[in-house]
């Protein structure tokens, strides 16, 4: 009898103080009184979710077309009911990705009618994949329907998102959570590409350019995952990318950091520069191929 | 048989209490007063963390790797509880940049909780909040929220 409490004693420590995978400076361990202020969370980060997490920006890319002053089309956008036909984990989580960009998309120029429809696909996406406590859905429904509060609305659909994706790494689905990542960025890149094909400027070819260096890292998170299923096929989507990036020129030039004010908020203007060459030629391929690439992942 | 249904209830409960509260971070509620902070600003993400009580000669805290494209203005804002505005940090730095020697900006040398980054270099930066030396005398949590300014002119 004794051995077997003994045992239950062993296993349920071993269940509630296990700290896997904590490095760096997350692995310190305190004592914290219950406090209005905390909530509690499970902090997961193995190098490779660290670099998950590091893209988590589901609405940039549409806040950077936003101010160029190109107007709104949905022909952009992966339509909503495409959602339908993800059946594996892998779809759904990579269709996450795309939609979340789309939302992101959405926010930025306040297209709430369309907003509902989104939130309703992700909502089924998430509930699919667990993470749906994440996806405060009633709130979001009720500030898009009212369409009060619309900067309320842009943060929850934000941070809902990155909860999702965290949630993913933190319960040993990180090959989940680089996907939502991969459809984002995937979605922002093709946005890019699509607007400048309407409107070319020199600020998107250098912003498209500039990705190749993004590009290096989210293929060292996709190939970490190379023996799950379907990354094979997406690994060599992705190199194909690689490829067309190739000739595409990144270097940095050296600069004096400056300090300035801007709006009365101090602003250090970064010294070094990145200068990116990329030519019409080439970002015609990237291009053409992003898109081709985007509308198979898309569907398939 | 009773005896011992007690004995294991009693220690589940005791070990997962005392677990429970080890990873304690800001409440979503304070995160999103931190991000309204950024006034003309587009939340991206936030940093969330828990600071332990230090010894003067140890540090506590937390960094992130988070990615930056050229080209662009962001937003960094520090949130703390009431109390602990003067004890916390958040530092931008990068490889070139250390943390300790030569960070791109902090809110330490902004002299206040907020602060923009003019990127001009696309890639991995990392994003680090700690208490200030020798203001790590009680526990607490922190939060920093990186935003969207606007592309640079």
């Amino acid at each position: 009898m004794i051995k077997k409490i003994l045992f239950y004693i062993i296993l349920l420590t071993a269940l509630f103080t296990c700290n896997c995978n904590e490095i760096d400076d997350e692995d310190e361990i305190d004592y914290f009184p219950e406090d209005e202020l905390f909530e509690t969370e499970i902090i997961d980060t193995g190098p490779i979710d660290r670099i998950i997490s590091s893209f988590s920006t589901s609405v940039e890319m549409a806040a950077v077309i936003e101010n160029l002053n190109v107007p709104f089309s949905k022909n952009y956008i992966v339509p909503a009911n495409v959602a339908n036909n993800y059946e594996t984990n892998f779809k759904k989580a990579l269709g996450l990705g795309f939609y979340s960009s789309d939302l992101g998309y959405l926010n930025i120029y306040k297209k709430t009618n369309s907003i509902l429809e989104y939130l309703k696909v992700i909502k089924r996406l998430s509930d699919d994949l667990d993470i749906d406590q994440f996806f405060d859905f009633q709130t979001l429904k009720r500030l898009a329907t009212n369409r009060e509060d619309l900067d309320s609305l842009m943060f929850l659909s934000v941070s809902s998102y990155n909860r999702m994706s965290k949630n993913l790494r933190e319960t040993s689905r990180s090959d989940l959570s680089a996907l939502m990542v991969t459809g984002v960025w995937l979605e922002g890149l093709y946005l890019a590409c699509k607007v400048n094909n309407f409107k070319p400027t020199q600020d998107l070819k250098e912003r498209i350019g500039s990705q190749k260096v993004i590009l290096r890292d989210l293929m060292d998170v996709i190939k970490f995952f190379k023996k799950k299923p379907d990354f094979a096929k997406l690994i060599r989507d992705f190199e194909q990318i690689e490829e067309a990036y190739e000739e595409v020129t990144i270097t940095i030039e050296k600069g004096k950091k400056e300090e300035i004010m801007i709006d009365g908020i101090p602003t250090t203007v970064q010294g070094d520069f990145t200068v990116v060459t990329v030519s019409d030629e080439q970002l015609k391929e990237i291009s053409e191929l992003i898109i081709k690439i985007r509308n198979k992942l898309i569907s398939y | 048989m009773k005896k011992t249904t007690i004995i294991i209830f009693l220690a589940s409960l005791l070990i997962f209490a005392q677990n429970s509260d080890v990873k304690a971070q800001c409440k979503q509620q304070m995160v999103y007063r931190c991000a309204t902070e950024g006034k003309n600003a587009i939340y991206l993400r936030d940093f969330n963390t828990k600071l332990k009580k230090t010894k003067p000669d140890k540090e506590s805290g937390t960094k992130w790797t988070v990615v930056l494209n050229a080209g662009t203005v962001y937003r960094f804002i520090l949130c703390t509880p009431q109390g602990f505005e003067d004890k916390v940090v958040l530092t931008l730095y990068d490889s070139q940049n250390p943390e300790k020697t030569n960070p791109l900006n902090s809110t330490i040398k902004a002299k206040g909780s907020i602060f923009n980054f003019v990127c001009r270099k696309s890639g991995m930066y990392y994003v680090s909040i700690r208490f200030k030396k020798d203001k790590g005398d009680s526990k607490t949590c922190a939060v920093g929220i990186l935003s969207y300014v606007g592309k640079n002119q």
